[in-house]
């Protein structure tokens, strides 16, 4: 497998638009571990920025720095221009995963809380949400539970929005009116940071920023992130002993309704696994999904 | 190993919590050495259908075909494991649960945590891994004593991308060693790699068969078009819009799109949502 | 500030146990020191013997509450009534001179207000004290604290370990693995039997050596009597966790049936001096058995024959309670399409939504 390339930064231009959040070489240590590593970051009014990293790639680590939570042991974080502080947290809406409402108060509650906390009008509640005002939010499915926590959210009118896996868990259907409303938050002027491990959703952000290990690999628009990358595609009818051939010589293949697939450069190779072990197959070039130039870029060889 | 051709599920199958009915008239079956993804959102049924796989929820109605016990393996939302024994101590305790013999236990241990890319955590607290890691020792739980059936309630959801990846493959390996694997699941581009998939809502069936089958059995259009299209029901799809015109015809300043599952699923469930409001 | 304080009220409101403890518990202690916090004990019973048992009983003190007048016993029949805990003082009289005054130095309360009354009046025959001679507290409070420390294991620890399998989600992964739910229940008590057997173990060996406290029974007998009280602490413990979905909830019903016990069961505050309206919550406890037999047989030696009831309730209790929470238990387990099976499995779909919405 090819070895990961630098990290891509491929000139967008700046922002035309005031930044709202920006981190430049954030870096910070626990003890030995180095979780973020000269990272740099910005998000402008009006657009939506994808975050992505596996576990461990210290993605929350930088959040936390940037909503002000956590210090950085090198670099610079800003929010609204300055330092992250408490005056600016009325400017600023967080989706945190696990909602951050509370399970044993109604939606209407939590939204009088919130709205009292941040001295803002109670948010407006509409179509299916609004029926569910009154309904514990431990009862309420997990759509409309992520739907109520965006709406008390957006409920104080904040420039900036991070919210931290939006659409864990929630159906395709759902998944896209949540968009709709991300999305109509950033055109109506905020700006928005979004952190996913749903490959699906990167085509939906403005903006991506990859992390792994601490550091940024890949960064722009999801065209340019994917680039040139290719995998190879196997069409074979025993798929099983190919499959165990080419799981053995460590590849990192994986099963598509019958074909497999192995992503990375080097057709030749599994071709000639394939070979090796007898088995007949095709073996052709194909533009890679994004998930494989993830897996790619991702970088290490497979853990095993 | 199961012989070529068995293959289980269930058969108008009914499940109720009290008066609450979770599943209605659901028929599904997964052939040996293929995977089937369960698809739908939250309360549609896929962890009761799961579990009435698995046995340990009773039908209401209907029939469900599984191995014996010991022959499956069961992997909850959750995951089912104890936080506070080391991934070792995991393993062990499955195995010997399931009838494992100390020896086997010792070799299939080690070549599974090799697998699994856990060897480097094997005495690490599982309460100290992270949510793909969690993923992976439950499966290796549940694979250790080579089931016929493996179940698998949402394994993906919030893994990161590069564990996701590791997991199906080891879900293909598994279904490459002869074993069925039913999989939940609320990714789609997941659903689309499986062989067969079912898509519940609300408790009943909503479009089940190949992926091919089911995106071929989309009834009207799918179009694609820049900006929110008047008129018919639309959805957001990356940075453009799609919308379903029932009728078959091509609204203005749209076109054709190319359909995938998610389009599919998101049809069937806009059909739904109207036979419901209506 | 008082948009925290109004939604903190209102998650309280909604949180029924903790409003149950905090109203419950302020209602018992009132009962408690209101009714049954008393050291004095009004009627002690008293039996006579010897020859001129039937003159000496008419001449009694008021306290003496005579309930046996039996002319044809001796001393020996006396000290075996008070070993039988029959009664709690016993005179002996002989043809002629003082009678001999025996006091159950292991009814430590009734035993001191005897001896008081007694050495306040001259003339009177100076009781002799049995069992317990020096009247101390250690000597009847270690018997009780063993009750303590077995209701402690038996229900907290079991409880909680219950739960935690519960709240981690795991329970599910256990229904369905190849499991018999009596595995299950059995494999989870043993650890916490075997912790309690040591720690009881270690208390008596403490309390004999380090605080001298008798040890004048049998051994068999007190054992048996702390297998059965285990069996209905754990069965306790096992059904608070059926009814608790976290650690925190399991372990405030389980504060809220040990408080009762410890302060209600005679562990502290002796039975008698309790009033009637209140002394019959008692009677209902199994600390107050286990107690009644601890006693029974470290500090006055008795019998098997003698300490029958509280055997006999233990048992039945034990049985009741233990066998209620198998069957509980059970049904968390075993493939449920009713209501139990659901709660458990809406409350794990719950659950794992939100460690999944958690997890990272």
């Amino acid at each position: 497998m090819t070895p990961p390339e630098g990290p891509r930064e491929v000139s967008g231009g700046a922002p035309a638009a005031p930044e709202l959040a920006a981190a430049q070489g954030a870096t910070r240590r626990f003890g030995e571990l180095l979780a973020v590593d000269g990272v740099d970051l910005a998000v402008a009014a009006g657009e939506v920025v994808g975050l992505i990293g596996a576990n461990g790639s210290g993605k929350t680590t930088l959040i936390r720095m940037l909503l002000g939570l956590l210090e950085p042991t090198a670099g610079r974080v800003r929010l609204f221009g300055e330092p992250p502080s408490r005056q600016t947290r009325a400017r600023l809406g967080y989706v945190p995963q696990s909602l951050g409402l509370y399970d044993d108060l109604t939606v209407a509650e939590n939204m009088a809380f919130s709205a009292a906390a941040y001295g803002s009008q109670q948010a407006v509640l509409e179509g299916e949400l609004a029926g569910a005002r009154d309904v514990l939010v431990r009862e309420l499915p997990l759509g409309l539970r992520r739907r109520a926590a965006f709406a008390i959210a957006l409920g104080h009118h904040p420039d900036l929005l991070v919210l931290d896996e939006p659409t864990s868990g929630v159906d395709p259907l759902q998944r896209a009116r949540l968009w709709e409303t991300i999305r109509a938050t950033a055109e109506h002027g905020a700006g928005v940071l979004v952190t996913t491990h749903h490959l699906g959703e990167a085509e939906q952000c403005d903006r991506l920023v990859v992390l792994a290990a601490g550091r940024v690999v890949a960064a722009g628009s999801l065209p340019e992130i994917v680039g040139d990358t290719t995998a190879a595609e196997v069409r074979t009818p025993i798929w099983e002993a190919a499959f165990t051939a080419l799981d053995l010589a460590r590849l990192p293949v994986s099963l598509v309704g019958r074909t497999l697939r192995v992503p990375g450069n080097d057709a030749a190779a599994v071709a000639r696994v394939l070979a090796d072990a007898g088995i007949p197959a095709e073996v052709g070039s194909v533009p890679a999904s994004f998930e494989e130039t993830f897996v790619v870029l991702a970088g290490e060889p497979r853990a095993d | 190993m199961s012989p070529e051709g068995t293959s289980w599920g269930c058969r108008r199958l009914g499940v109720r919590y009290g008066a609450t009915v979770a599943l209605e008239e659901v028929s599904f079956e997964v052939a040996a050495g293929t995977v089937a993804a369960v698809v739908g959102g939250d309360g549609a049924g896929k962890t009761s259908l799961l579990r009435a796989l698995a046995g340990t929820v009773r039908p209401a109605a209907g029939t469900v075909r599984r191995p014996d016990e010991r022959r499956l393996g069961y992997v909850s939302a959750g995951p089912g494991i104890w936080t506070d024994l080391t991934v070792d101590e995991n393993l062990s305790f499955s195995g010997r649960a399931y009838g494992l013999s100390a020896g086997e236990l010792d070799r299939r241990v080690g070549g599974l945590l090799e697998r699994t890319g856990l060897a480097g955590a094997r005495d690490r607290l599982a309460g100290r891994l992270s949510g793909g890691m969690r993923q992976k020792l439950a499966l290796a739980m549940a694979v250790a004593h080579e089931p016929d059936l493996l179940i698998l309630d949402e394994p993906t959801t919030g893994v990161d991308p590069v564990s996701r990846a590791e997991l199906w493959r080891l879900l293909a390996a598994s279904a490459a060693g002869g074993a069925a694997v039913v999989v939940a699941t609320t990714y789609l581009d997941e659903a689309e790699r499986a062989a067969t998939v079912l898509v519940l809502d609300r408790g009943r069936s909503l479009l089940a068969g190949t992926p091919d089958e089911v995106v071929a059995a989309t009834p009207g259009l799918v179009v694609d078009a820049a900006t929110r299209p008047d008129g018919i029901p639309s959805w957001r799809r990356g940075a453009r819009w799609r919308a379903w015109s029932p009728d078959g015809s091509t609204p203005p300043g749209t076109g054709l799109a190319t359909l995938d599952l998610e389009d599919a699923v998101i049809v069937a469930q806009l059909r739904e949502d109207q036979r419901w409001a209506a | 500030m008082w948009a925290m304080a109004m939604k903190e009220f209102r998650q309280m409101r909604r949180d029924r146990r903790t409003l149950a403890m905090m109203i419950l518990l302020p209602v018992l202690l009132l009962v408690v020191f209101g009714y049954a916090a008393s050291f004095d004990v009004d009627q002690v019973k008293t039996v006579v013997v010897g020859p001129r048992a039937e003159q000496v009983a008419a001449a009694l003190p008021e306290r003496l509450d005579v309930v046996r007048v039996a002319p044809g016993e001796g001393r020996q029949d006396a000290v075996e009534a008070l070993r039988d805990a029959d009664a709690a003082v016993a005179v002996v009289t002989g043809d002629a001179g003082q009678p001999q005054v025996l006091v159950d130095g292991a009814d430590l309360f009734s035993a001191r207000s005897v001896v008081t009354e007694l050495r306040g009046r001259p003339g009177l025959p100076t009781p002799e004290v049995l069992f317990n001679p020096g009247l101390e507290t250690s000597a009847i409070m270690v018997p009780g604290l063993m009750g303590v420390v077995l209701v402690f294991v038996g229900t907290i620890a079991t409880a909680l370990g219950v739960v935690r399998e519960r709240q981690s989600g795991t329970l599910e992964q256990l229904a369905v693995m190849p499991f018999k739910a009596r595995d299950v229940l059995a494999g989870k008590l043993l650890p916490y039997l075997g912790v309690a057997v040591v720690d009881l173990a270690v208390i008596v060996a403490v309390g004999v050596l380090l605080f001298n406290v008798p040890f004048r029974g049998s051994p068999l007998v007190f054992a048996l009597g702390a297998i059965e009280f285990l069996f209905v602490t754990v069965g306790i413990g096992v059904l608070i966790s059926t009814v608790s979905e976290t650690q925190g909830q399991a372990i405030q019903l389980a504060i809220l049936t040990m408080l009762p016990q410890i302060l209600l069961s005679g562990l502290i505050f002796p039975l008698q001096a309790m009033a009637p309206g209140v002394r019959w919550i008692g009677y209902l406890l199994p600390l107050t058995y286990f107690v009644q037999v601890a006693r029974g047989v470290m500090v006055r030696g008795a019998p098997f024959e003698a300490l029958l009831l509280p055997l006999g309730m233990l048992a039945v209790l034990g049985t009741a309670v233990f066998g209620l929470s198998i069957a509980r238990f059970r049904r968390d387990l075993a493939p449920a399409g009713r209501d139990h099976g659901a709660d458990a499995a809406d409350v794990d779909q719950d659950q794992a939504a939100s460690a999944r919405a958690g997890a990272r």
